[in-house]
């Protein structure tokens, strides 16, 4: 390279060393191999975060279910003691009821009330009143 | 890393394998060959196998009103651990259950984990007790027969004994069709012992017993009881029994016996008044009899209701003198009056005409000799001699009920032969069932005609004449028209003759006379007013017929 000097005389151009260009290695690219490797670890960590979420998911939704039915059936197991406990006393009421109806127990009453038998029921016939009209 | 460390390490290494590998083994045990071992004890401490008890079946009389049911009562136990201070929780249990506290206490502390109090308490009680809301307490169901109406129907009914089982009259002859089938509950159960409606269930459901509905109508029954217990309070009687059929098909409309017991508290009960006396008794029927010699023997036409014969106060027959009641002659007596004044030797009049073999054959013909084959347990049969066995003078005293026997059931079924013109129908008690397959109703059974239907027409008129105007008098109603016979029985002791002044006194009758609506037989055993007996029974018989006629709504047939 020949450098003009202001006011000097020119000077002998360097001598040009010719050399062969370097050999190039190509540049490692690790700017951009390390953008590729993570990339991969990040989607393989996401990929297995998101598998282990889902499972948790899946699990937690499926105990819930589980949870539901199991509740589910014990609430259907109450309800069928209520049902049971009901049709118990259901029964002795109708126990209750044909107690309370028992002739015996009318007449023991009605004599305890001091009613008596009646002596006479006069009948009167059907044709007898469609006779009279 | 200096040797030593690595040794430790190799050791920590062999330990921790060392470990792993038992475990893994164990676990592999516990998997495979132990695995049947864990299953059962876990399934054991999971599952419960449980018996579903079938419910007893229902008896309604032939309106539905509940004779007879099972219902389910609760049962205090006690959990003694549980309860912090025994004397206290006896003292507050005492009042309730009747029970003095030091008994209750002494219970508490008998060393039982777990242990009954007392077993189906009145509902009443039961919740009074759950109110004192005691720790340690709780209760279980248990079932209970119950008979809403007490002693009423007691001997038609029978009872269930302790084990379940069914005895006498329609508990006891149709156990098996009430009863029902257990089943059976598979289930798993959380830790707290609570059932779990998810998971594995089997359930085999129990087979409840069969519902029957008994041919009883409530209210004759209850009037027949009233008006027997009645007459037999007034006569001091030893017991009796009143029977009442349909006679248009041998529907039991009521069956009493006394002495009677509630078949609630059997094990309080006498057991002289567990025999039913109207089917597992038997007694020599008397002048009711008659009433089967006269239907024969006109039947046979042999006599009419106006065929004569000098009565003298006696007969003889065989070389045996068979006297009228108080030995009184009557001089010139129809075959109606026979029935009328109840004539011994009429009686025997009319049975010579008929003869010993004829006689025999109706005897055999109405059904006396072989049970009637209702549907109860423990009928008796009743007696009468082969004809090969009869004395001569056996054709006299079987023409007025003597030297026989028949339950009440029978002469009742024969009246109602009488009653429906002629036919001989087998009694029956229960009317229908009602099981899981449906209803199943019973059929009245004909077993044989037994007299002709103009003999019976004459029987009815002849029978209703005895009560308007003979010895059974007391049985008229003043509405409806009655027909039937007094009958007075000496009672045979064990060497073969006849206890004297004692007697057994009848009435069998059936009102309306011309539409029969109701079959009666009372009997009073050993009246204390003896030969009076007859108005007591025909007593009884007229107060339960008024009531059962206006029951029934059957139409008067009379003028008042």
């Amino acid at each position: 390279m020949t450098v003009a000097l202001a006011g000097r005389a020119s000077v002998r151009p360097a001598r040009r060393v010719t050399r062969a260009p370097a050999r190039r290695h190509p540049a490692p690219r690790t700017v951009p191999a390390r953008r590729a490797s993570a990339s991969w670890e990040v989607r393989s960590f996401a990929a297995v975060l998101a598998f282990i979420v889902g499972l948790f998911v899946v699990a937690v939704l499926y105990l819930g279910q589980t949870t539901a039915v199991s509740a589910g059936g014990y609430e259907v197991q109450r309800l069928a003691d209520v049902r049971d406990e009901l049709r118990r006393q259901n029964a002795l009421l109708e126990v209750r009821i044909a107690q309370l109806d028992s002739p015996t127990r009318v007449e023991n009453e009605a004599t305890r009330l001091g009613l008596v038998r009646a002596r006479t029921v006069p009948i009167i016939s059907a044709e007898t009143l469609a006779a009279l009209r | 890393m200096d040797a030593v460390s690595a040794r430790r390490l190799r050791v920590v290494f062999w330990l921790l394998a060392l470990s792993t590998v038992v475990l893994a083994a164990r676990i592999t045990y516990w998997q495979t060959v132990g695995r049947s071992a864990l299953l059962g004890l876990a399934t054991g401490q999971l599952r419960s196998d449980l018996a579903i008890p079938a419910h007893r079946g229902v008896i309604r009389d032939r309106n539905g009103a509940i004779l007879a049911t099972t219902v389910d009562l609760r049962s205090l136990y006690a959990i003694p651990g549980r309860i912090p201070d025994h004397a206290g929780a006896a003292a507050r249990l005492g009042p309730l259950l009747g029970q003095a506290p030091a008994a209750i206490e002494k219970t508490l502390g008998s060393g039982a984990e777990w242990l009954f109090i007392k077993r189906r308490l009145p509902e009443e009680v039961a919740r009074q007790v759950a109110a004192l809301d005691i720790p340690g307490l709780g209760f279980e169901t248990e079932p209970k027969r119950l008979y809403p109406n007490g002693t009423v129907g007691a001997h038609v009914l029978g009872f269930v004994n302790d084990e379940g089982i069914g005895q006498y009259g329609v508990e006891g002859r149709y156990d098996a069709a009430l009863k029902g089938a257990d089943g059976r509950l598979l289930v798993e159960r959380d830790p707290s012992s609570r059932a779990l409606a998810t998971g594995l269930r089997t359930e085999v459901p129990a087979r409840n017993g069969a519902d029957l509905t008994l041919t009883i109508d409530l209210v004759f029954q209850a009037a027949a009881e009233r008006e027997l217990r009645a007459a037999i309070e007034k006569e001091g009687a030893k017991g009796g029994s009143v029977v009442v059929l349909d006679p248009r098909d041998g529907a039991v409309l009521a069956l009493v016996s006394y002495p009677t017991f509630d078949p609630a508290r059997v094990a309080q009960a006498d057991p002289e008044a567990l025999r039913d006396r109207s089917i597992a008794w038997t007694y020599e029927p008397g002048s009711t009899m008659k009433a089967v010699t006269v239907s024969g023997a006109i039947d046979q036409r042999v006599v009419t209701p106006s065929t004569t014969y000098n009565d003298v106060g006696y007969a003889v027959i065989g070389g045996r003198r068979l006297n009228n009641a108080l030995g009184k002659a009557w001089g010139p007596t129809t075959v109606q009056q026979v029935l009328e004044r109840s004539l011994n030797a009429g009686a025997a009049f009319i049975a010579s005409r008929l003869g010993a073999e004829k006689l025999h054959e109706y005897l055999g013909r109405f059904g006396f000799g072989v049970p009637t084959g209702v549907d109860l347990a423990g009928e008796q049969s009743g007696t009468v001699r082969p004809l090969a066995e009869w004395y001569p003078v056996d054709l006299g005293t079987a023409s007025f009920g003597q030297g026989l026997s028949a339950t009440p059931l029978q002469v009742a079924a024969a009246y109602a032969a009488i009653a429906n013109g002629g036919t001989l129908y087998r009694p029956y008690v229960v009317a229908s069932r009602r099981d899981a397959d449906g209803e199943h109703r019973t059929a009245p059974v004909v077993v044989r005609r037994v007299i002709a239907p103009e003999t019976a027409a004459t029987l009815r008129a002849m029978l209703t004449s005895a009560v308007d105007n003979g010895l059974a008098k007391n049985a008229s109603l003043a509405a409806y028209s009655v027909a039937g016979k007094t009958g007075t029985a000496q009672v045979p002791s064990e060497d073969g003759r006849y206890i004297d002044d004692v007697y057994i006194s009848s009435f069998a009758g059936f009102v309306p006379a011309e539409n029969p609506r109701l079959v009666a037989v009372i009997v009073l055993d050993e009246p204390q007013s003896r030969l009076l007996g007859t108005v007591t029974a025909t007593s009884a018989f007229r107060g339960m017929a008024i009531d059962m006629l206006r029951n029934a709504r059957v139409q008067p047939d009379r003028q008042p």
